[in-house]
């Protein structure tokens, strides 16, 4: 080891947070991709982190609990009285309801966000949405890059040699970080996480492929919508649905699913997946 | 409100206090829901409520050691970690959490459980963004040395 790496070392942590400027952290992934030692202590530390996450993330909650807290949230509103007294506390339960809704979604906002797409989403982008908001943006799998040899691993050997052609499809400032095979709602999906390189690139993108169910199509093969700060676009490949989840805006989400498309398609024909 | 609970009882060390606190938090958050601007980040909102209500309440229930003897420890600790033991009972994380001093605890939970912003962890621990970092850069090495120690104590590398 030398200075070098121990410069590195002192950034590892914070590249793992995403904290680094994009020059340093370019700096940091330039040094890891030619020193095994500081790419093997970055897995140490990557792995300490998602040990303790799921460590803490297994403490169990005392049963009864959020029903105790609303409980105690509600015996605080003032009682209502008369004149002044009457509309303050009326008031006060309006503000009592609105903050526990608020709460309540805060507590699951998933299901907020996807009651507001409801309506607004076909149900068929509705299946990719809410894949992504399970898996990528309430952060059931940590924001950490996974080295590639542990994503192909977690994609097995059918989708594993997408990996490769969804990076280089990518732009420079995009990466894949985390890609595996997940549920939500009952649903299988194959998931690839996509982060913005850079501490001042908060991006996060989904591709998300599912089987597609019988009756289930996109007009027109494509489709695009927003919803909340999301943007969704689906298309469908060979017997899959497609979709491209993320918080840039409508013209760099479509940019970025028309480059994608063609290597998906071209791969889902040619390995026919099952 | 999960989240909350578990970062309580990490940071406590006691799920009945952290139940506790945690209602303390939502009660706090109600009162003060008018001071909340719309558009700031809610969460963090909801944290910074509960590490208050923590610190409010700490000195009557605990005499939680103060970061000057962190220093301390730090000082006792070697300088380069050695190896991390690859599979770790939850146990033995937590048990390592758990000794580190309370403000680098909370620290490292924001951070890598909860995973705030280190700017967001500012604003939640009402400390400099340069404590933050210098909290969390001591935290996480104690942590990994108190790991690297149940390594040595498993037997894994010495001699290396």
């Amino acid at each position: 080891m030398n200075t070098a790496c121990d410069k590195v070392r002192d950034h590892l942590d914070a590249y793992l947070s995403r904290e680094l400027p994009e020059e340093t952290s370019r700096e940091v992934q330039h040094h890891l991709d030619a020193c095994p030692q500081c790419a093997a202590e970055l897995e140490t530390r990557a792995r300490i982190r998602t040990q303790l996450q799921d460590a803490v993330r297994a403490t169990p909650v005392p049963a009864g609990f959020e029903v105790r807290v609303r409980r105690a949230l509600n015996q605080t509103a003032p009682r209502p009285r008369t004149g002044l007294w009457a509309v303050a506390a009326a008031a006060a339960v309006i503000l009592c309801v609105f903050l526990v809704n608020l709460l309540r979604n805060q507590a699951n906002p998933e299901q907020a966000i996807l009651r507001k797409a409801s309506g607004r989403l076909t149900a068929v982008l509705n299946v990719g949405l809410r894949d992504h908001l399970h898996c990528a943006v309430f952060r059931k799998y940590s924001k950490q890059p996974l080295a590639a040899s542990q994503m192909a691993a977690d994609l097995g050997p059918g989708f594993a040699d997408l990996l490769p052609r969804i990076q280089a499809k990518l732009p420079g400032d995009l990466r894949v970080i985390q890609a595996h095979h997940c549920e939500a709602g009952g649903r299988q999906y194959t998931h690839f996480i996509i982060a913005g390189v850079g501490r001042d690139n908060g991006k996060i993108v989904s591709l998300i492929l599912t089987r597609r169910e019988p009756g289930e199509s996109l007009a027109g093969g494509i489709d695009q919508t927003g919803v909340d700060r999301f943007q969704v676009v689906g298309f469908e490949s060979h017997d899959y649905l497609a979709y491209v989840i993320s918080d840039m805006d409508a013209q760099q989400s479509l940019q970025l699913a028309a480059s994608l498309a063609p290597t998906v398609r071209e791969y889902l024909a040619a390995h026919a997946v099952g | 409100m999960h989240e909350l609970y578990r970062t309580a009882v990490r940071l406590l060390g006691d799920g009945a206090k952290a139940e506790d606190v945690v209602q303390e938090t939502y009660l706090q958050a109600w009162k003060s829901f008018a001071r909340f601007a719309p558009g700031t980040n809610c969460r963090a909102w909801l944290f910074k409520i509960l590490v208050n209500t923590i610190h409010h309440h700490r000195r009557n229930w605990f005499n939680l050691r103060r970061v000057a003897d962190s220093d301390e420890i730090l000082e006792r600790t070697a300088v380069c970690t050695g190896p991390v033991p690859e599979r770790i009972a939850r146990a033995e994380i937590l048990r390592a959490l758990t000794s580190l001093p309370a403000d680098y605890r909370a620290a490292v939970l924001l951070a890598d459980v909860d995973e705030f912003s280190y700017k967001e962890i500012a604003g939640i621990l009402n400390v400099p963004l340069g404590t933050v970092m210098s909290r969390l850069s001591r935290g996480r090495k104690l942590l990994r040395e108190q790991l690297s120690e149940l390594a040595r104590s498993y037997g894994i590398g010495e001699g290396a």
